[in-house]
């Protein structure tokens, strides 16, 4: 490669490089706004003309959002869904997957297609069902009523399907010699034969649980079993909009997600591929 | 210990019969080699044995019990796998004990077994490592590790050292067959490797097509074969034949080359004559003629491939040096030679 294809590639390397962080400035601008705005006060948020930082800085929005709100009840609220909704999905699904990978049972094969056809019906499809099911059932405004209908998870099930399917099967005879029984077999080999999957689901399965506002926001109506996705749209003040408190409340809401996904990054990126590749 | 009697013993996979009406009787304490080319039953049959196929049809015996319809784990065997299965995210002590460890053994117990083991096949060094961190030879000693600590009554190996190169191989077979003498539990071995076969075994079962084709010690198969299928598998190189008719107690060969052997044909019946590449020497005169295509020199031996007018034969070119291209008179012994007829059954 002489000089002037090097100078030519680096020209389109740049010009690449550039369009990336013009599209990047563009995706992160709503959330830098929404961040320096909760460190306003209300009458610069709505004053004429664009303050880039605050003039003045206050954390009065968050004082607000923290202690004159039941966020702290909403977050409680969303961590015991998220977590039970984690817990029993990865639990189910993996069992499933199990049965269906590693089991031979009448139906196997008509089970697995209802499990890839609930695969194409969209969620929103489901919801009216869903309500009047929890309705009829008396769990309208309860937590209960929050988590069953998020239980549903074909694409967890089909990850561990494959999964399980890859595992050679000389691992489970030996284990069958060694007198494994069915249960034994999942949770004392192939589940901890590769805790990255698992470790994965937990994490974008929780994400998703704690982000859901649709079902939540339908399922309960009460404020004290209100997620926090859901409670936020609760922060509303008589005498108008308050954008600085309702963006504060936002970011709070979304800081443990931002958290999680900071610690776990390289799991998120694997689950979302895992998934990629199912949906794809 | 325990004797194992297989009777009767057929598998169907949907219309293919992989094994039919087979009958067997292992020995207790005996060292059973399983041989045969791919795809003749014998890893199949192993498996009915452990319980990991189902029985179409006979019955199965380990000791006085009927274990036909039994489950792996309670038919008192073990099995080394081809691939070790060793469970990657457990260590070597945990991989040896992990039976004891499903059943719920103490801790304590666990750790006192796989020491025990350890010692006897000097892991103990590595009772921390996981599997990825040793050698094929290492992980091959683990997966019989863990075989030995569930004081089996049968041992089933599954080409256990199939994996391994050759040196190693050598090496693992010389303690497999210690390990059998200090044990003396009943060992079923299966390989195609018949090295393999007759320097471990003291009975070998060769298999040919789902049945057997012979039963016998390793000196019986090499210098007794009861048919033309286990005369030309055991042996290497293998056996020459050559095609001819039968003429009393000699083999008229198309020529009218007549060869006298001690078995007795009659007239005119199509029969083939069977040689070792040991048992004809090349000399000046003989009666059968024919031209070195390829000599390989393995050091204590040499073998000349010839290429006769009866089709092409191995000899030994010990006693003279033979070059490539060389025309060659083979004088056969034919004391030692075998001859089967049409169906391919030994005279």
């Amino acid at each position: 490669m002489n000089a002037k294809s090097i100078r030519r590639w680096n020209l389109v390397g740049g010009a690449l490089t550039g369009l990336t962080l013009i599209v990047a400035i563009f995706w992160a601008f709503p959330i830098y706004w929404a961040v320096v705005t909760t460190f306003k006060f209300e009458q610069d948020v709505v004053k004429a003309g664009v303050d880039w930082l605050p003039i003045r800085w206050t954390v009065e929005a968050y004082i607000n959002a923290l202690f004159n709100t039941k966020l702290g009840l909403w977050y409680l609220n969303s961590l015991a869904t998220s977590l039970m909704i984690t817990l029993l999905v990865l639990l189910t699904s993996a069992a499933a997957g199990y049965a269906i990978s590693q089991l031979n049972f009448p139906g196997r094969r008509v089970l697995w297609w209802l499990i890839l056809a609930s695969f194409m019906v969209p969620i929103p499809a489901l919801i009216i069902n869903h309500f009047v099911l929890m309705s009829q059932m008396g769990l309208l405004n309860t937590l209960t009523a929050v988590v069953l209908p998020q239980l549903i998870a074909p694409v967890t099930v089909m990850i561990y399907k494959q999964f399980f399917d890859s595992v050679p099967k000389d691992f489970r005879e030996a284990a069958l010699m060694d007198g494994a029984s069915q249960w034994q077999l999942l949770f004392r080999l192939y589940l901890p034969m590769n805790w990255g999957i698992t470790t994965a689901l937990a994490i974008i399965t929780f994400i998703g649980a704690w982000n859901n506002f649709l079902w939540p926001f339908l399922a309960v109506t009460t404020e004290d079993k209100m997620n926090v996705t859901v409670g936020i749209t609760q922060v509303t003040d008589a005498f108008g909009v308050k954008y600085a408190r309702q963006l504060s409340s936002a970011v709070l809401a979304g800081l443990p997600v931002a958290v999680v996904y900071l610690l776990f990054q390289r799991r998120v990126t694997q689950a979302i591929m895992l998934t990629a590749g199912i949906k794809g | 210990m325990a004797q194992v009697e297989l009777s009767n013993i057929s598998k169907r996979f949907g219309a293919v019969e992989v094994i039919s009406g087979l009958n067997l009787s292992i020995e207790d304490g005996a060292f059973c080699a399983l041989l045969g080319p791919s795809g003749c039953g014998k890893s199949t049959m192993l498996r009915m044995i452990a319980g990991l196929e189902e029985v179409t049809d006979g019955t199965i015996r380990i000791g006085t019990e009927d274990v036909t319809h039994a489950a792996p784990k309670s038919r008192g065997t073990a099995m080394v796998f081809q691939s070790y299965a060793l469970y990657p995210h457990l260590t070597v002590a945990e991989n040896i004990t992990f039976s004891m460890s499903l059943a719920g053994a103490p801790k304590a117990k666990q750790r006192e077994a796989a020491e025990r083991v350890a010692k006897m096949l000097q892991l103990t060094h590595l009772l921390d490592r996981r599997p990825a961190a040793l050698s094929g030879g290492q992980r091959q000693r683990v997966a019989i590790g863990r075989a030995l600590v569930r004081d089996p009554k049968v041992f089933l190996f599954d080409e256990p050292l199939s994996n391994l190169d050759a040196l190693l191989r050598v090496q693992m077979r010389l303690e497999l067959a210690k390990l059998h003498g200090d044990l003396k539990t009943t060992m079923i071995y299966v390989t195609h490797d018949q090295v393999e076969a007759m320097t471990l075994a003291d009975l070998i079962v060769v298999l040919d097509k789902g049945k057997i084709a012979q039963a016998g010690s390793p000196w019986e198969l090499y210098n007794r074969p009861a048919n033309r299928f286990v005369a030309g598998f055991i042996g290497s190189p293998a056996m020459n034949f050559l095609k001819g008719q039968g003429d009393g107690q000699g083999v008229v060969l198309p020529d009218g080359t007549r060869l006298a052997v001690a078995q007795h044909m009659a007239k005119g019946a199509p029969v083939e004559l069977g040689i070792r590449p040991e048992h004809v020497k090349v000399a000046t005169e003989g009666p059968i003629r024919g031209r070195a295509s390829v000599v390989e020199y393995l050091g204590n031996t040499s073998y000349a491939y010839v290429e006769t007018d009866h089709g092409p034969m191995v000899v030994e070119a010990d006693d003279q040096p033979v070059k490539a291209g060389d025309q060659l008179a083979l004088v056969p012994d034919l004391a030692k030679a075998h001859v089967f007829d049409a169906t391919g059954q030994a005279l």
